[in-house]
């Protein structure tokens, strides 16, 4: 290897080092502030280590700390997250799976129309359909519902739950069908004992992509929920936002900390099936 | 006579199974995507404000909503917001999958590092950089503490600027997705073009210029999309970080349709600012989905 | 009895006609072989005998019934893919139980089958692994296997070598052969290569463009091809075709051919039926195996060698008749070496000739 080669190479791991700091500071100073307290925050600076480490903040964002008029901390908030998410994820993973399995190997006259119809909905603004859900909502009872939440997350989830089965499904041979077919099997069979036992992969990337998707949803949340059926995000904007009394940066940084934890770890657990999912959606094959 | 090509299909359950199947999906999607759009048009026509009320109202509440300065800034803030933002997150994307493309080691690694922000809410992001950037303890501070007391970093709460920090947070949380559809890019192209172009003593920026980076103009083209449309919808973003503020100085077409479809009784003008969204999208998007499904079909 | 009966299918989309009225009839117990090169519609054939498509008109009968309204699994057929159709995540065992299970064959008697089957194709010591851990070969085994299984009135095989390697799929169809003789089944075999079709089949339907160019026992379709596409698809190296007039001499009707720097008029026996067509044009198609070397004194066209290519037990001689290339297949030690002169002759007896407008048969 050549001085200019060597050269060339350290250049390249300074900058990719200096890329991984930037990524990474924020969640270090998020971490950091979070286990500091107000005075020390006050006197040292963003990016001093912590000189004595209390998780009394912690303990605030997570059961007193004051999102609007209530002071009851993220912890309700979070238990509607994860009563919204469970459902939400479940129900929408397998409308997609039963609806790519049809679009790809159960094909009819107009199903490839169909698709595109509801292809199309992957990319709609949702503000524009935020006034109509709100009327109907209210007339089924389900405003301002942890219920309403979990029924606009599937009916909006179906359409990249749908787009990323039937793209995976597409890839499992026709062959396969038709053997399985001739084998007697029925729809259903065919779906149970031989389609889905292949499907772990994108299953693992639907949930992964639907469980991120609705954990961070704010828009939805914030339109819908009122008071005790709000999901995390808005109770942590509520929180971060409230103008009352003193800013308490410490419990800002460990009640976006709470919210960040489920996606984070699941990212941090089952990353290579995010990332596919994320991939997958942005290139063909 | 038949002219669909597809599998024959027996008995009542073959043959109708699939299309029951799909059925609650298709109709849920009929209903909740296109009738929706169709009612939030017929929304923007009439003269609802605080309830919906069905009044015909003609263009009235476009009139409105194109007189109202705070429009105007919100769509000037998407054009600066979408294009510094799509352009920032591809260059530095493409950048960093370039550089992780040169058989670096502990690649996984970095991958992981650069990724992680995609994985967070906006509103977590919109938190942390709310933090980090407010001008009494967070970066401004700290560069004084440093010794350059007269820095100032005040972008934050300076109605001229305020948009640009969401375009910062923007940046950071998005650049690493560009990377890594790029860098799954990188590595479907096949070796050998590179080989033979370094025998004919191409240098290496050279190759990526002229012979790699244009055979990724798919993934450039589909990259560009999912980032305007992430600009477009921007919402949570704004709203936690600014909340569109200083005043109205940072607001986007998300938040001007929340704010005033929900929160100050405007409906009809909410509804045809969203209008106004979709087929700034739809002028996007179907082309897009269109060349899509039919190289899909050809293919 | 009548096995498989196809009378008058057509299959269309829309404009594009991909069978234009297709007639096949087979007796119990007989190979059909669907030959032709790709896209000439013998899969979609095969789909609609199987039921996998649906035939835009017409009637397909097995055995007795007719099965146009039958699904797949009610037609008592089993069928062997191309690209085997293994169930990846079921091992072998499974896999050739899956269909048993779904027709509710009592376990034991699964048992029975599978054990019976697996050694009769010998892949009884496999029965464990999943198909991503066979070979291409044991794969077509076990493929072969889940059809036996189901011990059928017709056995559909839609191209079952073409993944194997040379080697292996002379093996295979060696062994498909003897499962042939030994199991008496019908079976219906889709392939585009002319040697399966000629070693396997007893009836062979070669074709093309939708339609059934020929139909008939290989015997039949290799030394009276009914056309000129029948006679260059099948046999390899390929028919000779060489164009030439009909003329009478001396009382006697032929064709006179001209080499480089020969020249003579061959006679056709029982040429006399082409009174008619003196003077007129036609095309004379010869196979290599057909041209033979003239002993001494035999009456040869003298030809110039242009090439040789030794197989080993033959050797191809390149030349030229009438302008055209023209491939003899010799015995080694009779060829020459390019650029020399060998006396060659027609096997007028077994020669054909084609209208080369209609391009079909004329003897």
């Amino acid at each position: 290897m050549d001085n200019q080669n060597k050269l060339w190479r350290v250049a390249l791991y300074a900058v990719l080092v200096y890329a991984a700091v930037y990524y990474l500071l924020p969640l270090y100073i998020m971490a950091t502030t979070s286990v500091k307290s107000m005075d020390e925050i006050r006197a040292g600076n963003l990016i001093a280590l912590p000189m004595s480490i209390t998780f009394d903040a912690w303990g605030k964002a997570w059961a007193t700390a004051c999102t609007g008029v209530e002071c009851g901390g993220l912890s309700r908030y979070f238990w509607n997250s994860v009563q919204m998410v469970i459902p939400a994820v479940l129900i929408s993973t397998t409308l997609g799976a039963i609806n790519g399995y049809v679009l790809s190997k159960w094909r009819f006259r107009g199903s490839e129309l169909t698709f595109a119809l509801i292809l199309f909905g992957v990319f709609i603004p949702f503000q524009v359909v935020l006034l109509p859900m709100a009327q109907t909502l209210g007339w089924f009872g389900m405003a301002r519902s942890v219920a309403g939440l979990v029924f606009v997350h599937v009916v909006f989830g179906i359409a990249s739950t749908t787009l990323f089965f039937r793209n995976y499904y597409v890839g499992i041979p026709d062959e396969l069908i038709k053997a399985a077919r001739l084998d007697g099997a029925g729809f259903w069979r065919i779906f149970f004992k031989v389609v889905l036992p292949m499907s772990t992969p994108i299953v693992m990337v639907v949930l992964i992509w639907q469980f991120t998707q609705i954990w961070n949803d704010f828009l939805f949340g914030v339109v819908f929920s009122s008071g005790d059926s709000q999901p995390i995000t808005v109770g942590l904007n509520n929180l971060a936002n409230t103008s009352t009394s003193v800013k308490e940066y410490n419990v800002d940084m460990a009640a976006a900390i709470i919210a960040a934890l489920p996606t984070i770890i699941v990212y941090v657990l089952a990353g290579k099936y995010f990332v596919r999912g994320l991939t997958a959606g942005a290139v063909k094959g | 006579m038949t002219s669909y090509n597809g599998p024959a299909q027996y008995g009542f359950a073959e043959r109708w199974l699939p299309r029951l199947v799909l059925a609650p999906s298709f109709l849920l999607t009929l209903v909740f995507v296109y009738g929706f759009i169709l009612w939030n048009g017929y929304l923007s026509f009439t003269t609802s404000r605080l309830l919906p009320n069905y009044e015909w109202a003609g263009l009235a509440q476009y009139t409105t909503l194109f007189a109202n300065e705070r429009w105007w800034v919100a769509v000037k803030n998407l054009f600066i917001f979408g294009s510094l933002f799509i352009g920032g997150a591809m260059a530095v994307g493409i950048f960093l999958a370039v550089l992780l493309d040169q058989k670096v080691r502990q690649e996984g690694a970095l991958r992981t590092l650069y990724l992680y922000p995609m994985a967070l809410s906006f509103i977590v992001t919109g938190t942390a950089w709310k933090w980090m950037l407010n001008p009494g303890l967070g970066l401004e501070k700290l560069v004084q503490d440093w010794g350059f007391t007269n820095f100032t970093f005040d972008w934050l709460v300076n109605p001229d600027m305020s948009i640009y920090t969401v375009v910062i947070a923007g940046i950071w949380q998005s650049s690493g997705f560009v990377m890594a559809l790029f860098l799954a890019g990188l590595r479907g192209i096949d070796d050998s073009i590179i080989k033979a172009a370094q025998i004919d003593g191409a240098s290496l920026p050279r190759i990526y210029w002229k012979i790699v980076l244009p055979a990724l103009r798919p993934v450039f083209f589909s990259t560009l999309m999912i980032l305007a449309h992430i600009a477009i919808k921007s919402f949570d973003l704004v709203m936690a970080l600014t909340g569109g503020g200083p005043g109205f100085s940072s607001d986007v077409p998300a938040t001007f349709m929340y704010s005033t479809a929900f929160t100050r009784g405007q409906m009809g003008v909410g509804a045809a600012s969203a209008m106004m969204m979709l087929m700034t999208v739809a002028a996007i998007v179907v082309p897009y989905l269109y060349s899509e499904l039919r190289g899909s079909r050809n293919g | 009895m009548g096995a498989l009966a196809i009378k008058n299918v057509t299959k269309s989309f829309g404009d594009t006609h991909i069978l234009k009225g297709i007639d096949i009839h087979i007796e119990a117990g007989e190979f059909l072989i669907l030959v032709g090169p790709s896209g000439c519609g013998k899969s979609t054939l095969m789909n609609i005998i199987a039921g996998l498509e649906a035939p835009t008109t017409g009637e397909v009968h097995i055995g007795e019934r007719i099965v146009n309204n039958v699904a797949p699994k009610d037609r008592d057929i089993a069928m062997v893919f191309q690209s085997y159709a293994l169930y990846p995540t079921m091992n072998v065992r499974k896999n050739i139980a899956f269909g048993m299970e779904t027709r509710g064959v009592p376990k034991k008697e699964q048992d029975e089958i599978i054990a019976r089957v697996s050694k009769m194709l010998q892949i009884d010591h496999l029965l464990d692994r999943k198909p991503g851990q066979l070979s291409g070969g044991q794969r077509q085994r076990v493929a072969m296997g889940r059809a036996l299984a189901r011990d059928p009135k017709l056995f559909l095989f839609d191209e079952p070598l073409s993944n194997l390697d040379a080697k292996l799929r002379v093996e295979m169809r060696t062994e498909i052969k003897q499962l042939h003789h030994r199991l008496k089944t019908t079976i219906v075999y889709v392939t585009h290569d002319q040697i399966e079709a000629m070693t396997l089949g007893d009836k062979i339907a070669v074709m093309k463009d939708g339609i059934i160019q020929q139909f008939g026992s290989p015997e039949e379709i290799y030394e009276r091809p009914s056309n000129l596409f029948v006679a260059g698809f099948i046999g390899s190296p390929s028919m000779n075709f060489v164009e030439c007039h009909l003329a009478e001499q001396g009382g006697e009707y032929g064709v006179s051919l001209q080499s480089e720097g020969d020249a003579r008029f061959v006679a056709l026996p029982n040429g006399a039926r082409l009174a008619d067509r003196i003077g007129q044009k036609v095309i004379l198609g010869v196979r290599p195996e057909q041209i033979e070397v003239a002993e001494e004194g035999e009456p040869g066209l003298a030809c110039k060698v242009h090439l040789t290519e030794p197989t080993g037990p033959d050797t191809m001689i390149f030349t030229q008749v009438n302008g055209k290339e023209v491939v003899a297949r010799v015995h080694p030690r009779a060829a020459r070496h390019p650029g020399e002169t060998m006396r060659l002759k027609l096997d007028m007896g077994k020669v054909v000739l084609f209208d080369p407008q209609t391009e079909l048969r004329l003897v």
